[in-house]
């Protein structure tokens, strides 16, 4: 990662809806015109970077994943037929690389050690208890495994409805409502009592 | 005969209600499930007091602030590099696309992406090794036809030009996407009129190493 900006989801954003002007800059890139891919990659970048830091929890492996990614969008993109958001397509490339990364890591599926951290450089003002909190957010999250996490990313932070992101991990919609269960049970469980600053 | 699983349909409410919650936080329910989840959450109380922590995990999660980084600068090398490779080549747009001057440029890229297969066709042919030891740099011989197929040609439609044609590939692709194909001599001058003759082929050329010293 180059530099220390935020994914931040701003009130009243619909997380990745796909645009007009999306489809504008997509269909140029189809032309292969390189500023619009350089713009889409702008626009695409930070709300794949969440979602890969979140899966992943491994940054340099997020750099080479999202590179991937955006590389078969710019290189692929006439296999793009419509038949779902072009947020869909582009965020299921970017799942199934990852998944495709972790089991080349032949790694345990649940991460040894968090190695995602909060970003000091973001509300330096934030109450400690606040940041206490994240913290342990933050470590909840790294004991789901990386499927669970990736509906609970794609449901709160991007605000998908649970049939896109069955689209995106290519399983049944029941599927999605199951994992997102167990993984909202398991952070209400660990997250317990931190929750009142959110109230 | 085994019989499949059958799913039951999700008729009880509070599941329903439950299972659906953090689509409810988040706006992201059709009108009928919304309906349907918020006659229920008028009645349970259960359902009420998790919705208000669903609604605080929801945004507790949204508001992370995770570091992200844009990294253009090695994406743009990685462009750099493919272009490099297929720089001689033209973009996939659709034939009917191109005006006369266009044609013009891309029959001026194919007359030197000719002289760059070739070449490196020339190279790579060499003399043919008496024997082969092992681990000897595989000699590769015997290729007469170098074409270059469309960049978005299906594999499937390869191997039917392949076959069409009575060809066996010898190599490639080279550097240039370019590959270098064994016909049978006699077949050599159909072989290429076919090959030329389809849509997928942007160049198919003779090729004879002794004809090239």
């Amino acid at each position: 990662m180059s530099d220390g900006s935020v994914a931040h989801r701003q009130t009243g954003e619909t997380g990745v809806e796909a645009t007009p002007e999306d489809l504008r800059l997509f269909a140029r890139v189809r032309a292969r015109e390189r500023d619009a891919f350089e713009a889409l990659y702008r626009l695409y970048h930070p709300r794949l970077a969440r979602f890969l830091l979140n899966l992943l929890h491994r940054p340099q492996l997020v750099e080479e994943v999202l590179n991937d990614t955006l590389f078969v969008v710019w290189d692929r993109s006439d296999t793009f037929r419509g038949a779902s958001k072009l947020s869909t397509w582009i965020f299921a490339i970017a799942y199934r690389k990852a998944m495709k990364a972790l089991r080349r890591l032949d790694e345990p599926i649940e991460d040894r050690e968090n190695d995602l951290r909060l970003d000091d450089h973001d509300a330096p003002d934030a109450p400690v208890s606040r940041r206490r909190a994240q913290e342990a957010l933050l470590a909840a999250l790294a004991r789901l495994s990386p499927d669970h996490r990736a509906v609970v990313d794609l449901t709160y932070f991007h605000e998908m409805g649970y049939r896109e992101i069955a689209e995106i991990v290519d399983c049944p919609v029941d599927t999605v409502k199951t994992r997102m269960f167990h993984a909202r049970r398991h952070l209400r469980r660990m997250f317990d009592g931190e929750l009142a600053d959110w109230l | 005969m085994t019989m499949g699983r059958i799913l039951p349909f999700t008729t009880d409410p509070h599941r329903e209600t439950r299972d659906l919650m953090p689509w409810l936080v988040t706006g992201r329910l059709e009108a009928d499930e919304q309906a349907r989840v918020e006659a229920h959450l008028a009645t349970c109380d259960e359902c009420a007091r998790t919705l208000k922590a669903e609604r605080a995990l929801a945004g507790a999660v949204a508001e992370l602030p995770i570091a992200t980084g844009i990294s253009w600068a090695a994406m743009r090398d990685r462009l750099d590099a493919a272009a490099r490779q297929t720089a001689i080549l033209p973009p996939p747009a659709p034939r009917w696309r191109l005006g006369m001057k266009q044609i013009g440029v891309v029959l001026a890229a194919q007359a030197a992406l000719l002289a760059a297969a070739v070449s490196i066709t020339v190279r790579t042919i060499g003399p043919v090794a008496p024997y082969h030891a092992l681990g000897s740099a595989p000699v590769t011989t015997g290729g007469n036809v170098i074409v270059v197929f469309r960049p978005d040609l299906r594999e499937s439609d390869m191997r039917r030009l392949l076959k069409d044609s009575d060809a066996r590939l010898v190599d490639g692709p080279t550097a240039a996407n370019a590959y270098v194909l064994r016909v049978p001599e006699a077949e050599r001058t159909d072989a290429l009129a076919r090959l030329r003759g389809d849509a997928a082929v942007v160049l198919a050329e003779p090729i004879d190493a002794a004809s090239l010293r």
